[in-house]
């Protein structure tokens, strides 16, 4: 389920970050179009790959709640604390997309 | 024709959330709660002990104990513990319990008689979440109105929201009106799925109230026969009057294992004891998958031991309507999925609070300037604070009164639940009394102070407080007194904004709230 969160947390970072708004006040500079582009495709891609793993690890039922449960609670956890600790969530989505392959391999 | 439809749908959101969101509020609260049901109870009853799990040994002491002490009775059932029950539930036909029944709970391992003190504890909760404490069956059909409600109250709030992808990530703190409103929308619309699911899927665990027209079509009055047929593996055996010991449940247990080694049995109802025709009865607890099944089970014929029925093909729309029921019930959630369902479920709390906070909140501003509060603003607060902060402040009585009530006293658990609606009942005298926002200070001042001192309640009158429960490893009990600490320093934190706010001098006859409610917002930051 670690994993699964943590791909999940990552991708909506990414998903967050493709706005131009959210990249602008987050980042501190003016986005690129392909940046923004890119970005989406990241995001929307790591939200799959949380899933697959969910079912991967759990069968297409459990995995499914799992996934809505880890991805809301991560929504909830950026969008909640963004005004307040920007930085560390950044740093958290960065750590999580370093550590899910490792943990979706069962290596953590 | 597009705006006037939009508009249309948000006076539905307005008004359908203003008047049911004081019951929904209460409705989610107590669900939330419930899905530590088993938690609850075992707070409640501190004198149940904790022991290694073992099935069969519970199987032999619960059988010696029925075997004692109701021999003539015509059926008898088994709760077996498990991971978050501890005791064994034991009950028989006869005797003046619920529903005609006679219960007690043994000490899982010696198979004695424990002497609980007498408590509803979680089952208070869940049952207040669907039936209201109102006579059968209309607590449950407010309820299902209710959830019916929140449904309603969700499609017109996505229709209403206009920029609900362009705002999904924004919540904007410090902004007054803004934040509220933010804050509504981001809870509402990041939780939406679960949102979705749970005001559905109540619907759908209802729905041979709430669209009987098929069942009466073919069965008539007789609504029983058609649970039979479709869910119960019960049946009603006829004595034969010929007597035959019952085999060792244990015995019995060990051919469930053999069929299906991965099941684990939680309910054992045996019909006719000691009698040829007794059948004894295995339901496992179906935790290994979200769709719940009923019509699953094993079923022996005592006399000879062997298998005399175990399921019912499984059928499509019983395996959604099971589906729904899981989901609804987090039967199959592990406990951090379990933790996630009470955080969602705090999330549903918190959109229908913030949605009452806003409606009072907008309209109020309208009279800031003049300084007066017209009656119907002042009644909608008056219930915001009842409905809000009571309901926090009846909840925390009941765990005091569970403490602190004596362990003899008669109708013990009636006094519990008479202490939860004599505290919300005060809180909302206090409310028409005191000018609004100071009622709202006072009452989340009163309800931390209480919540976050539960840990010390439960360490003074029990010997399980965290000092004992947390070496132990006792995650229930600690994690009971933790949740309550923790609830306790999130309200001491909201009082502190509500009382800190420059109120101006109460004087007779021009309540403060009505040039201070305004600020509600503001100062929440």
């Amino acid at each position: 389920m670690l994993a699964v969160a943590l791909f999940a947390f990552a991708g909506s970072a990414a998903l967050c970050l493709a706005m131009d708004k959210h990249f602008s006040e987050l980042l501190g500079r003016k986005p690129g179009p392909h940046q923004l582009r890119g970005l989406r495709s990241a995001g929307w891609l790591l939200w799959a790959l949380a899933l697959a793993v969910a079912m991967n690890q759990r069968g297409w039922a459990v995995g499914l709640a799992e996934f809505f449960g880890v991805l809301m609670a991560g929504l909830c956890l950026w969008v909640f604390c963004l005004p307040y600790r920007p930085r560390w969530l950044l740093g958290l989505a960065l750590a999580g997309l370093v550590l899910a392959p490792f943990s979706a391999l069962g290596l953590i | 024709m597009k705006e006037g439809f939009r508009q249309a749908m948000a006076w539905l959101h307005t008004w359908a959330g203003l008047i049911f969101g004081w019951l929904l509020f209460a409705i989610f609260l107590t669900g939330t709660m419930s899905y530590f049901k088993p938690e609850i109870t075992r707070w409640s009853q501190p004198e149940i002990p904790l022991r290694t799990l073992d099935t069969a040994t519970s199987l032999a002491r619960a059988q010696d104990y029925l075997q004692r002490h109701a021999a003539d009775a015509s059926s008898w059932f088994i709760e077996l513990p498990d991971e978050r029950t501890p005791g064994i539930g034991v009950g028989w036909r006869g005797g003046d319990g619920p529903r005609g029944f006679t219960r007690k709970t043994l000490d899982a391992q010696t198979g004695e008689e424990i002497h609980a003190r007498a408590s509803r504890g979680g089952e208070f909760f869940y049952r207040f979440h669907f039936e209201l404490q109102m006579p059968y069956p209309w607590g449950r059909w407010l309820a299902t109105f209710a959830a019916l409600m929140m449904l309603v109250g969700l499609v017109t709030g996505i229709i209403t929201h206009k920029k609900l992808f362009k705002e999904f990530f924004t919540f904007r703190p410090g902004k007054g009106q803004r934040s509220w409103l933010d804050g509504h929308n981001a809870i509402g619309v990041l939780v939406l799925p679960f949102h979705l699911m749970i005001s559905y899927s109540s619907l759908v665990i209802f729905m041979y109230m709430v669209m009987p027209a098929s069942i009466l079509a073919s069965y008539g009055g007789d609504q029983n026969a058609f649970f039979n047929d479709v869910f119960s593996p019960r049946q009603d055996i006829q004595a034969s009057g010929e007597k035959v010991p019952l085999p060792a449940f244990p015995q019995l247990y060990a051919k469930v294992l053999e069929q299906a080694p991965q099941a684990r049995v939680i309910w054992v109802d045996v019909q006719r004891p000691g009698d040829r025709t007794a059948q004894v009865l295995f339901l496992p607890d179906g935790h290994e998958r979200i769709a719940v099944r009923r019509g699953v089970g094993w079923r022996y014929d005592a006399a000879d031991g062997s298998l005399a029925w175990t399921e019912r093909p499984e059928h499509v729309p019983g395996i959604i309507g099971g589906g729904f029921y899981g989901l609804h019930m987090a039967t199959f959630a592990g406990p951090l999925l379990r933790w996630l369902y009470f955080f969602f479920g705090l999330a549903g709390t918190a959109v229908i609070g913030t949605g009452l906070v806003m409606w009072l909140g907008k309209r109020q501003l309208k009279h800031a300037k003049s300084g007066t509060q017209p009656f119907e603003l002042r009644l909608v607060e008056v219930l915001n604070i009842a409905s809000m902060s009571g309901l926090l402040l009846a909840v925390v009585g009941f765990f005091w009164a569970n403490r602190l009530l004596p362990v003899a006293l008669d109708g013990r658990a009636g006094w519990e639940i008479n202490v939860f609606f004599g505290v919300w009942l005060t809180a909302l005298v206090h409310a028409l009394l005191r000018p609004g926002r100071r009622a709202w200070g006072e009452q989340l001042a009163l309800a931390a102070l209480l919540w976050a001192s539960v840990p010390l309640l439960n360490a003074l009158t029990t010997d399980q407080g965290l000092q004992h429960a947390l070496p132990a490893g006792d995650w229930a009990m600690a994690g009971f007194d933790l949740t309550a600490l923790g609830c306790g320093l999130f309200l001491a934190w909201v009082a502190g904004k509500m009382l800190r706010a420059p109120v101006s001098a109460p004087r007779r006859g021009a309540r403060p709230a009505k040039a201070a409610a305004p600020n509600t917002e503001a100062q929440a930051r």
